[in-house]
């Protein structure tokens, strides 16, 4: 036989096939299936149909509650909503310390700064101290016309019938 | 088992109180030829057995969308071929993990196998089938086995004649140097 060049010349060909006996083509092929197997497959496959049809029905009669897919996204959104709209700015707030609390974390970091704070503490009273007793002198002054004379003196003793000449000293 | 023909059965199938009983009938009809092919593609019977039943589930699934714009055989052969391919390449992809050829996992499947009697040549056949790749494992089959002719495997596979010419030459070029022992 004369040997084709071309592949597309071989179209109704097994004839280049010449090495594989024609014994050998079987539908098997010597492959064998347990007793019974395709009167069974079947009902089998019907079984299989009816199992998946259950599956799939009793999924859609779930209720959404039992669906995380469904629900969870929505829960995170809102948690993380909450998140930002109320716990971390009030966090943001309470992290700034007041500055007395800036002072006591100070001093417990360094002794000569809170001995300085101690002295600017102390100073600072002393000086509202003065502050307030010259603001009480000043307003004494102010009051002059309010000052006791010697006749209001004199006739307070008259009134009180003490002797104006024991009080007088001389 | 009444002989029905394909359109006659699919009519049936589109009646609701027939739907079972065609599809039975369809099995019936069609199980044996594609058992062999599947069996052929993945060797080990229980493999064989799970794919046909995948088949013929997705039949089921999809035959209420089928128009016959093709012939129900050319589709049927379609899903069959479509599965048995994405078994193999499933099992490449595991035969990767487990750091083994597919080839090797599928000559030691072959022989542990408990459901063949084949004669000499038709075990080396086997063997020399199985180191074929995947496309040209299942264009060998439907032109050796089942005797396709090259339109009907180009209708099915989606590739040219030519394409498939090419591919079922290298194929049995392979085969004869695998048998032969060259």
């Amino acid at each position: 036989m004369k040997p084709k060049n071309n592949i597309s010349e071989q179209t109704s060909e097994n004839d280049f096939l010449s090495p594989l006996p024609e014994s050998a083509k079987t539908e098997a092929n010597g492959y064998k299936v347990p007793d019974g197997y395709f009167d069974s497959l079947g009902s089998r496959i019907t079984d299989r149909i009816i199992l998946e049809e259950n599956k799939a029905f009793k999924k859609s009669q779930i209720p959404v509650f039992r669906k995380p897919a469904l629900w969870a996204p929505l829960l995170a959104t809102s948690i993380v909503a909450v998140l930002l709209v109320f716990v971390i700015p009030a966090k943001k707030t309470a992290t700034i310390p007041a500055t007395d609390e800036w002072n006591e974390i100070n001093m417990a970091y360094d002794a000569s700064y809170a001995q300085e704070v101690l002295f600017t503490e102390s100073n600072s009273m002393d000086f509202e101290l003065e502050n307030a007793v010259i603001s009480l002198s000043e307003s004494n002054t102010s009051k002059g016309i309010n000052e006791i004379t010697d006749d209001e003196i004199t006739d307070y003793l008259k009134d009180q019938e003490l002797d104006l000449d024991m009080l007088t000293y001389k | 088992m009444p002989d029905y023909t394909d359109s006659e059965l699919l009519e049936l199938f589109r009646t609701a109180e027939n739907k079972h009983y065609a599809f039975n009938l369809l099995v019936r009809k069609y199980r044996e030829k594609i058992y062999y092919f599947v069996r052929r593609m993945v060797v080990s019977h229980d493999d064989a057995d799970d794919v046909v039943q995948n088949i013929f589930i997705k039949v089921w699934n999809n035959l209420d969308s089928f128009r016959e714009d093709s012939r129900f055989f050319t589709w049927l052969y379609r899903i069959a071929v479509n599965e048995s391919l994405s078994f193999l390449k499933n099992r490449q992809l595991r035969s990767w993990l487990s750091l083994s050829s597919p080839e090797a996992s599928m000559v030691r499947a072959m022989q542990d196998d408990n459901y063949f009697d084949g004669t000499e040549i038709q075990k080396r056949l086997r063997e020399a089938i199985i180191r074929l790749p995947r496309k040209q494992k299942a264009v060998f089959n439907m032109r050796y086995y089942d005797e396709l002719s090259y339109d009907r495997m180009s209708e099915i596979l989606g590739t040219s004649v030519g394409a498939l010419k090419a591919s079922y030459h290298f194929a049995v070029k392979k085969i004869e140097q695998s048998v032969t022992g060259i």
